[in-house]
C-alpha cells in the first residue's frame, strides 16, 4: 500500500529529487537551520526535553553514556588512542569514566523502564520490542561490568599480567604485590592469607609504585566493576577464574554483536532516522516543496519512530480509544502497524478494518505531529494512509462524525473523500426501508422505546418541519430528505424505527436544535436524531461483521 | 480568579488568536486562564457514532478540572454544550456515572461533579460585567456594523446550555454594545453555520453557509463576528474555499470578539491577532482602526441623543 498521493512518482525520480533537496540545503543558508538543529535537536534533544524532564535524563543518560562508550572504549583503537597521548585503558581517567559512562547507561535504563511501568494507565502501549531494547542495553553494560569485575578479581589474570609488565627481583616481591593486590585492588588469592599482613601489604605498595601504578590505576577507580567484583568468587568456584572472564568476554562481545545486528530492523534505527528526520522537519518545517519528496519522508518517518508513546499520552482521541477499544486510535500503534504495511507484512481484512477506524476516529489537532520527539510527520501520514485505506474500498461508516469536519476543512484529497462517502450512503440506502419505496397502506405498530420518547408528545403541528434551516434549502425537500422531521416523529409513533433510520433527514440534520427548541410539546427532535444516527451505525456495522 | 482553559482540538492547532486574544482581555480584568495540557477532545465528533463515547471525554476533561480545583472556562460553544450535556447526563445517570469513573479510576481520577463548566461571554457579562469593562475601555468604535452568529451549541438545547435566553439572547448583544459597534438585527444571528454537516455533506454545508454570509452583507455588516470555534472556521476558511470556486463575490470579513473588545481595552493588534484571520485584509485593519476613538464622546453623543 502507498499513499494515494505520491503513488505515481517512480523511485529514480523519487531519489534524485532527495538528492537535490539535500545538497540543495548543505550548499545554501539553510545550513546554518541544520547545523543549529543538530545541537538543538540531535545532541541537546530539545523536543524530549520540553515534554518531559524525567524523559529527557533517561535518553541523555542512555544517549550519552552509550555514545561515549561506544567512541572510547568499543573503538578505542580508533579514537581514544589518536585524541590523548599515553592512553591506557588502565588508566585514570579512562578506568574511571567507563565505569561513569556506564552506570549513566544503567540509570537511564531503570528510568525507562520505570516510566513504561508507570504510564501504563496513560494508554503507553509497551512491546516485547521495547522491553527487549531496554534489556540488550542493560545487558551489555552489565556483562561489561562482570567482565571487568572478573578481571580484577582473577588471580590468573593478575599473574599474566605480572609476568608481562612487572620485573620482579624476587618471590618475596611478588607475594607482597599480590598481597596489595588483595588489601587494595579486590584480587581473590589463594595465596594470600586473610586479612593480608600491613608490613607485606606496605611493602608491595612499594613495589606497585615501582612496577605497576605508572600503567594501572587503582582498580577501585572503576568503583562499579570493582563492586561487581564481589560476586565474581561465586563464578570461580564453579567454572575456575580464567574461564569466567572468557565467558564474560564472549557475554558482552555477543551481546554488542546481536545489538548490531538487532539494530536495523528495530526501533534503535532511530539512531540514524531519527536525526535526518528531526533535521529534515527544522528545513522544511513540514511543508515539503516537491511532491516527489513525500513518500521518501515518510520512509525515514516510519524508521524514525521509537514507540516512546509520547504522540498515545497526548492524543486527544485517547477518551475514543477507551469507548471503541482499538489499539489503532492510538497514534503510536498506527505508526507501528503502518511499517508492517508499508512492509507489505498485513493483508488481513479484520484487522485492516480496525486499522481504517483508528485512522478516522482523529480531531485533527496535530498534537501527535508536535509532540513527536523524532520530528515525524506524523499527521501527513495519518491523513495519506487514511485515503489510501478506504480507497481500497472498505466502507467506513464513522465518515458519517464530525472527524470529516477537519478533513473538509483542509481540502486534501477531495475527491477520494467523496467517493469513499458515497460507499457509505449506499450501504444506508440499501440497508433501510424508504417510505417512497413502501406499499400503502403503511401498519400501524406500538412504537418502540428508542431510548427518548418524547416523540409520544407529538400532536402533529409541523412546527419542526417549518423552522428547519435544512428542509429550507431544498426545493424539493421531501425527495431530499426522504423524510420530514415530523414524518420522523410519526414513523416512530406508529413503531417504525427502521424507516426512520433510514430517512436521509437524519444525516442532512445540521444538529441547530431549532425544531427541538420550537417544538411547543418538547419533543427532543434533535436529540432523537442523533440516536436514530448511533442506532443505525450499529445496525450497519452488526451486518457488517454478521 | 483563575480558570482552567477549555481550548478543544481545533482552537490550538488552527485558531490561535481566538485563545491568545481572550487570555489577553481576561488578563485585563485579573483573571487568569490556565492551560491544561491534559485536556483531551470533548467528545463532539463521535456523537452522531455513539452518545456514550460522546460523553466519556467530558467526564474525564471535568475529572481533571475537578482534581485541579478549578471550573472550566470553555470559547467554542461545541465543546461548551458538550461539556454541559455530559454534567446533565451524570446528574440524571449513576449507573452511568459509575461506569465511566471506573474507567477514569485506572489514571486516578474521579467525576463528582463539582466543576462548573463556563461560557467566556458569561464569565465576562456576570463576573466583569458591563460596566467595569466600560470603565477599563481605552477606546470605543463609532458606526462599525457587526453581524454577531451566536452558534447553535451555545444556545440551544436552552435546558443543557444553561447560557441565555435561546430565542432573545441578550449577553452578546449588551457585551458588543461596551464597544461601542452596533450589533445588526439580521436573519442569520441566531442559525446554523453549516459546519456540522462539512464533510458528510458538503453542499447542504455550503449552502447554509452561503445563506448566511449573503444576509449579513445584505443587513450591511462590516464583519461578522462568530462566537463558535467551529462557526468561525466554516466563515474564515471554508468561505476562502467556496469563495475561490465561485470567484468574483465579496469577501466577508471575520473578527472574533475578544479581537473587538481587545482593541478597546487598548491591546496590540498583533497580541490580538486580528492579522491572522485569514478574511481579513490590511484595508480592513486600516478602516477598523480608523473607527476607533476615545470613549468619552460616545457616552455625550448618547446623552445628548436622550435630551433630543
Amino acid at each position: 500500500m502507498r499513499p494515494a498521493a505520491v503513488h505515481a512518482v517512480p523511485a529514480t525520480t523519487r531519489v534524485a529529487e532527495a538528492l537535490r533537496g539535500v545538497f540543495g540545503s548543505l550548499f545554501s543558508a539553510q545550513i546554518f537551520l541544520i547545523v543549529k538543529s543538530v545541537f538543538v535537536d540531535l545532541l541537546f534533544q530539545k523536543r524530549i526535553f520540553d515534554k518531559s524532564s524525567l524523559r529527557w535524563l533517561a535518553h541523555t543518560l542512555i544517549f550519552t553514556g552509550f555514545i561515549l562508550l561506544l567512541l572510547m572504549h568499543a573503538m578505542h583503537s580508533v579514537v581514544t588512542e589518536h585524541l590523548f597521548k599515553g592512553y591506557q585503558s588502565t588508566l585514570n581517567p579512562y578506568l574511571f569514566l567507563r565505569n561513569i559512562f556506564g552506570v549513566m547507561v544503567l540509570a537511564g535504563v531503570a528510568i525507562a523502564a520505570f516510566r513504561r511501568i508507570t504510564l501504563k494507565p496513560q494508554r503507553l502501549r509497551t512491546y516485547a520490542s521495547d522491553w527487549a531494547a531496554l534489556v540488550f542495553l542493560g545487558v551489555i553494560i552489565l556483562s561489561g561490568m562482570l567482565l571487568e569485575g572478573a578481571k580484577i578479581s582473577s588471580p590468573s589474570k593478575f599473574q599474566s599480567m605480572v609476568d608481562e609488565y612487572a620485573s620482579l627481583s624476587s618471590e618475596e616481591d611478588g607475594k607482597a604485590l599480590e598481597a596489595f593486590w588483595v588489601q587494595e585492588n579486590g584480587l581473590i588469592s589463594a595465596n594470600v592469607p586473610l586479612p593480608p599482613a600491613p608490613e607485606l601489604v606496605a611493602k608491595g605498595r612499594e613495589i606497585n609504585g615501582d612496577s605497576c601504578i605508572e600503567c594501572h590505576a587503582s582498580n577501585k577507580a572503576a568503583f562499579a566493576s570493582f563492586t561487581v567484583a564481589k560476586i565474581t568468587p561465586l563464578f570461580f568456584t564453579v567454572l575456575g577464574d580464567a574461564a569466567t572472564v572468557t565467558l564474560f568476554w564472549y557475554l558482552h562481545i555477543v551481546a554488542c554483536l546481536a545489538f548490531l545486528a538487532w539494530l536495523p530492523f528495530s526501533k534503535m534505527f532511530h539512531i540514524l532516522a531519527a536525526p535526518v528526520s528531526l533535521i529534515v522537519k527544522s528545513i522544511t518545517g513540514d511543508r515539503l516543496q516537491e511532491p516527489a519528496n513525500i513518500l521518501t519522508r515518510q520512509m525515514i518517518g516510519l524508521s524514525a519512530c521509537t514507540h516512546c508513546g509520547t504522540c498515545s499520552l497526548e492524543c486527544s482521541s485517547n477518551m475514543f480509544y477507551e469507548s471503541f477499544q482499538n489499539d489503532f486510535i492510538l497514534p503510536s500503534e498506527k505508526v507501528q502497524y503502518l511499517k508492517k504495511i508499508a512492509a507489505g507484512k498485513e493483508t488481513d481484512p479484520a484487522i485492516l478494518k480496525r486499522m481504517q477506524q483508528g485512522l478516522y476516529v482523529c480531531t485533527s489537532c496535530d498534537r501527535c505531529t508536535t509532540v513527536c520527539p523524532s520530528g515525524i510527520n506524523l499527521k501527513e501520514l495519518f491523513v495519506s494512509s487514511r485515503y489510501a485505506l478506504l480507497g481500497q474500498g472498505m466502507p467506513e461508516t464513522v465518515m458519517l462524525s464530525h472527524f470529516s469536519f477537519p478533513l473538509a476543512l483542509a481540502q486534501n484529497f477531495v475527491d477520494d473523500h467523496l467517493q469513499a462517502l458515497k460507499k457509505v450512503t449506499d450501504i444506508f440506502k440499501k440497508s433501510f426501508q424508504h417510505l417512497t419505496d413502501m406499499a400503502l397502506p403503511i401498519s400501524l405498530g406500538k412504537a418502540k422505546d428508542i431510548g427518548n420518547t418524547t416523540f409520544r408528545g407529538c400532536f402533529s403541528c409541523q412546527r419542526c418541519t417549518n423552522i428547519c434551516p435544512v428542509v429550507r434549502s431544498y426545493d424539493n425537500p421531501a425527495e431530499a430528505l426522504g423524510m420530514l422531521p415530523h414524518q420522523i416523529m410519526f414513523s416512530l409513533g406508529i413503531g417504525n424505527s427502521d424507516l426512520a433510520m433510514g430517512a436521509q433527514m437524519i444525516w442532512s440534520c445540521s444538529t441547530c436544535y431549532l425544531c427541538q427548541e420550537h417544538c411547543p410539546n418538547q419533543v427532543e427532535l434533535c436529540d432523537i436524531f442523533y440516536t436514530l444516527k448511533n442506532g443505525a451505525l450499529n445496525k450497519i456495522e452488526a451486518g457488517a461483521n454478521s | 480568579m483563575k480558570y482552567a482553559f477549555f481550548q478543544g482540538c481545533n482552537i490550538p492547532i488552527r485558531i490561535q488568536q481566538y485563545a491568545t486574544s481572550t487570555t489577553a482581555v481576561f488578563a485585563k480584568f485579573a483573571i487568569e486562564l490556565e492551560v491544561i495540557p491534559e485536556f483531551n477532545c470533548c467528545g463532539y465528533p463521535v456523537r452522531n457514532v455513539d452518545e456514550k463515547a460522546y460523553i466519556l471525554p467530558s467526564i474525564r476533561n471535568l475529572a481533571i478540572a475537578e482534581k485541579k480545583g478549578l471550573d472550566i472556562l470553555v470559547i467554542c460553544n461545541c465543546c461548551f454544550a458538550s461539556l454541559q450535556k455530559a454534567k446533565n447526563v451524570m446528574s440524571k445517570n449513576r449507573p452511568l456515572m459509575a461506569e465511566l469513573n471506573a474507567i477514569l479510576a485506572k489514571e486516578g481520577l474521579n467525576y463528582s461533579g463539582t466543576a462548573e463548566v463556563k461560557h467566556y461571554l458569561t464569565v465576562l457579562y456576570e463576573e466583569v460585567g458591563p460596566e467595569k469593562i466600560k470603565a477599563q475601555r481605552v477606546n470605543a468604535f463609532t458606526g462599525l456594523n457587526i453581524s454577531v452568529i451566536q452558534g447553535c451549541h451555545v444556545l440551544r438545547p436552552r435546558e443543557i446550555t444553561h447560557f441565555d435566553d435561546s430565542f432573545v439572547p441578550r449577553i452578546t448583544e449588551e457585551l458588543l454594545h461596551t464597544t461601542g459597534a452596533k450589533s445588526l438585527d439580521w436573519q442569520g444571528k441566531l442559525e446554523c453555520c453549516g459546519a456540522a454537516l462539512a464533510g458528510i455533506n458538503n453542499d447542504l454545508s455550503h449552502t447554509l453557509l452561503k445563506e448566511k454570509i449573503t444576509g449579513a452583507q445584505a443587513a450591511g455588516a462590516d464583519f461578522i463576528t462568530p462566537i463558535c470555534a467551529y462557526c468561525h472556521l466554516q466563515f474564515d476558511t471554508t468561505q476562502k474555499n467556496i469563495l475561490l470556486e465561485d470567484s468574483g463575490e465579496r469577501l466577508l470579513p471575520v473578527l472574533l470578539f475578544p479581537q473587538l473588545l481587545g482593541l478597546c481595552l487598548g491591546i496590540d493588534e498583533l497580541t490580538l491577532g486580528i492579522a491572522t484571520n485569514s478574511t481579513i485584509a490590511p484595508e480592513d485593519i486600516q478602516r477598523l482602526k480608523s473607527l476607533l476613538g476615545p470613549p468619552v464622546e460616545e457616552k455625550k453623543k448618547k446623552k445628548v441623543k436622550v435630551a433630543a
